[in-house]
């Protein structure tokens, strides 16, 4: 079914427009972005059901105007006929003064294209039309299959999010529309034996409606005897290892290592380490890496992003060289580069960065089983659990929930636990010697730009046998 | 708005009791590259956050189902009709044991004004730019780019027992990169302070610290090989491991099985060499941007001890799990203050060690007590020698080091915390680059 746009959003557009026309008269630049998100967040628990709406829920605009010098922005929630004078006169007093009082960084106008364009996402169930009822009788029935698997389970908690976006972006030439849904679902399993208390997690998301809940069960069982297993892990012993990286670490890799390192709003800023590097080798010659709203089918898959730039697909790394950032409209502008679709928002009340969409590296010509045939001594690295990006040093901070000890060819059994992975990225992605087949995207988490503007993405990729150094 | 949701509340004869929050926040935000202003940002919106309660029983055991949504200030009376209608229908499959609803109260403790009350926006925006930027003097390092917000927040919380809690508290916030250059590549730091009243000292001074360290990280060497050091842990490292004391100290993590501690517990285990843990909850922490009179349940707050000499005196609780556990409700506090150690940082430094200033994000599991972080900067005192030292990572668990800890006499402030400025590991496992 297609996702239908929101009702508030299209009846406010007459308002907006009004407001654009007014501002216009005033400022070189107008433009509205306008979101409506809903969803619920269900989780269900040994010890607790939870129904709330999702955190990313929200309805309002936000105005961007050109002051003069550069650009000022102004978010609100409140909209009517009879306000609009309210929000003029509030725009014209809160915003676009500074720049005139202090030193500022000059921005050209934006020029823009006409465009009315609009986009409805598909998906196979509606969760609108899914009553609270069964959806809590759904994840109950997954949270009783893991609990009764074993003594050792402190507790379980199988949540599902639902999200339907809709947004739409108009300014004096554009006018786009955009409606879709998102789905995630988790399972999160704590384990106790004696002092020990150790939690493993696996993920489903995607441009999905609820039948993505349909295949929480099967992956139930697998969920708590990996909790169980890391009871019995041991820290890793310090030292540089062959690994194999799942695709969710790959994907990590690919996100932390080289993904927030390209974020051209860095290379404004002087604080990117890659556009020294544009053009020259930056991984091994059978790495490519992509970035974009249409590059995948995922998390971060739109028509448009936060600044109404169309979404592209940006290979970011061909053949281990890198070829280009991914940027918002403004630090496009300044650097005189094309936009390609990454300038977005954790909210209407959040200002706009450039930002990654579906980061992933692109399947090889390896089979797993030669990858870990082909390792002395190492570990097969799975689990994300968060890391760091470091734009300006290329460092790296990775942390999975554990690692699979490989010896002479053959997994042991035997785990390690947290698995801490530092390095310098282009040591790390120069070492990558195999690259498996099948690419796989997860995008169940969310991304920061340092601690804050979080946004939903996916990353992923194959697996890939490479050189790190753990702790 | 508030009272016509609390009507449409009101009309619903299925609910059994609700709870409105309303935040009405105004902010104001500079967005710097060096020193100048790159954009300038103003947000006024209102949030509503509805949560509606339904009581039931099921063979002879009370629940109380609940459902939290949002109510849109563009919402009409249907649409609101609706979304309350639609709690209300999830909460009836809700199937939690009863728990009270919290009660009102006469009065809450009146909260000292902070500065930024008495001037406009604009005015303090100018002021923190001027704070910040004012130990920017440098030559070969500064601030590269810095984010200020400056945001007002009038809070509102009824139920249906008569809780009626207002407040008005700023929460401003500096974020900024700083950077330092000497013979080889430019290096950055990353900071971010958070504060709810006007201090342009520690504004400028953290600035100004930053700033050192970034330059002892611009000739840092790798960290060696050590595989395992005594290690003192200094800035918002050790809020973090506190962090782990007050999340085990949550009655909400007991009855959800995530902490295991017991009161009158000794929580650091047995035969402890090094300092005990005390450590109290203070809702009324200066300069706190959690600095509150009442909880999210318009519960009133008072400071109260939860760790006394290393042993847990009582637990951090709110209406719902103070009754699930029947333990003192203290409300849900968000300020830690620790006491100090036994040992000056003169002291605490005079074995070979690793103290770590920075690391690119310092994690600690509050569940397995894993704790880790890749070294951004850190001095290595081997004996003889202090030297900046980078790269590599510090991890351990606080379980198994936690029986020898040393915290610091000297203190410090860091928006929801005050206790000792350093804490001492004995055994940390390092990763090292050489």
């Amino acid at each position: 079914m297609k996702a239908v746009m929101s009702d508030f959003l299209v009846s406010s557009k007459p308002l907006v427009r009004k407001l654009i026309d007014r501002l216009s008269k005033t400022y070189s630049y107008v433009s509205v972005l306008g979101t409506d998100t809903k969803g619920k967040s269900y989780v269900v628990s040994k010890t607790a059901i939870e129904v709330k709406d999702i955190i990313f829920a929200e309805r309002g605009f936000v105005v961007r105007i050109h002051n003069g010098v550069n650009y000022s922005e102004y978010s609100f929630n409140e909209i009517s006929e009879e306000g609009l004078d309210q929000i003029v006169e509030e725009i014209n007093n809160k915003i676009g003064k500074v720049a005139r009082i202090i030193p500022a960084n000059s921005y050209e106008v934006i020029e823009e294209e006409a465009i009315k364009q609009s986009l409805f996402g598909d998906i196979e169930i509606n969760p609108e039309e899914i009553s609270s009822m069964e959806i809590i009788h759904n994840l109950t029935e997954v949270k009783d299959l893991a609990l009764q698997r074993s003594e050792l389970i402190a507790n379980v908690h199988v949540v599902y999010n639902s999200y339907h976006i809709s947004k739409i972006y108009m300014s004096g030439k554009k006018d786009l529309e955009q409606s879709y849904f998102l789905g995630e679902a988790f399972i999160s399993c704590v384990a106790r034996k004696a002092e020990k208390t150790k939690r493993y997690f696996k993920s489903l998301s995607g441009n999905k409606g609820y039948e993505i809940v349909s295949k929480l069960k099967d992956m139930a069982l697998e969920i708590v005897d990996q909790s169980i297993a890391l009871l019995d892990a041991k820290p890793a012993k310090p030292g540089v290892y062959d690994v194999i990286c799942a695709p969710d670490i790959t994907g990590l890799i690919a996100h932390e290592a080289f993904g927030h390192g390209v974020e051209m709003d860095m290379f404004v800023k002087n604080r990117a380490k890659g556009a020294e590097y544009v053009g020259k080798p930056v991984a091994s010659n059978i790495s490519t890496m992509h970035d974009g709203a249409v590059a995948a089918d995922h998390m971060a898959s739109y028509l448009f992003d936060d600044e109404g730039t169309l979404g592209k697909d940006t290979i970011v790394i061909k053949d281990g060289i890198l070829q280009t950032g991914i940027s918002d409209l403004l630090s496009a502008l300044k650097l005189g580069t094309v936009p390609t679709g990454n300038g977005r928002r954790q909210s209407f009340e959040r200002k706009a960065y450039a930002r990654m969409t579906n980061t992933f590296f692109e399947g090889g010509k390896d089979k797993l089983e030669d990858m870990i045939a082909s390792i002395k001594q190492g570990y097969l690295l799975e689990g994300t659990f968060s890391g760091m990006e470091d734009p300006k040093n290329w460092g790296i901070q990775c942390i999975a929930l554990l690692g699979k000890e490989i010896i002479d060819g053959k997994l042991t059994g035997k785990l390690i636990s947290p698995v801490v992975m530092t390095g310098y990225v282009p040591d790390l992605l120069k070492s990558i010697t195999m690259v498996s087949e099948t690419v796989e995207l997860g995008g169940a988490g969310f991304c920061g730009k340092g601690y804050k503007e979080y946004v939903k993405v996916s990353d992923g990729g194959p697996y890939i046998k490479a050189k790190v150094r753990l702790g | 708005m508030l009272r016509r949701i609390e009507q449409i509340l009101k009309d619903q004869k299925e609910i059994s009791g609700y709870k409105i929050c309303e935040d009405r926040i105004e902010s104001s935000e500079l967005f710097f590259v060096k020193k100048n202003v790159d954009m300038d940002r103003a947000k006024n919106v209102v949030h509503y956050k509805v949560t509606v309660y339904v009581d039931y029983e099921e063979n002879g055991s009370k629940f109380k189902g609940s459902a939290t949504t949002n109510v849109d200030p563009t919402m009409d009376d249907n649409e609101i009709r609706n979304v309350i209608g639609e709690a209300a229908f999830a909460s009836k499959f809700v199937k939690n044991p009863y728990y009270p609803i919290t009660k009102a109260v006469a009065s809450y403790k009146a909260m000292p004004e902070s500065k930024y009350s008495k001037e406009s926006m604009s005015y303090w925006m100018n002021e923190i730019t001027k704070a910040v930027y004012k130990n920017d003097v440098y030559e070969k390092g500064g601030i590269n780019s810095c984010e200020i917000f400056l945001n007002k927040i009038s809070t509102h919380i009824i139920n249906s027992e008569g809780v009626d809690a207002k407040s008005v508290r700023y929460e401003g916030m500096v974020e900024f990169i700083v950077t330092w250059k000497e013979e080889g590549d430019e290096i950055e730091l990353y900071r971010c302070l958070n504060f709810s009243d006007f201090d342009p000292e520690v504004l400028s001074g953290e600035v100004k610290t930053m700033i050192q360290i970034a330059r002892e990280k611009a000739i840092a060497k790798n960290t060696p090989a050590l595989m395992n050091s005594p290690v003192i842990f200094t800035r918002e490292a050790v809020k973090d491991i506190f962090g782990f004391y007050y999340s085990k100290s949550k009655a909400e993590s007991i009855y959800n099985k995530y902490s295991t501690w017991e009161i009158g517990e000794q929580i650091q285990g047995e035969n402890i060499k090094g300092d005990l843990i005390t450590m109290s909850l203070d809702p009324f922490l200066h300069n706190s941007t959690a600095a509150a009179s009442f909880d999210e349940d318009g519960f009133p707050l008072e400071p109260v001890n939860i760790i006394e000499q290393g042993i847990l005196k009582k637990y951090m609780a709110n209406t719902r799990y103070a009754h699930y556990l029947e333990v003192d409700t203290t409300g849900t506090i968000l300020n830690m203050v620790v006491n100090g150690g036994s040992k000056t940082l003169e002291e605490l430094k005079q074995e070979p060690h690793i103290e770590a200033a920075a690391f690119s994000d310092f994690t600690v599991d509050n569940l397995s007590g894993d704790f880790c972080g890749e070294i951004r900067l850190a001095w290595y005192f081997d004996g003889e020698k202090t030297v900046p030292i980078t790269g590599g990572s510090i991890s351990g668990n606080i379980n198994e080091l936690q029986h020898e800890l040393y915290l610091s006499k000297e203190r410090m402030k860091d928006n929801t915390y005050e206790g000792p400025k350093a804490l001492k590991f004995m055994n940390v496992t390092i990763a090292g680059v050489e």
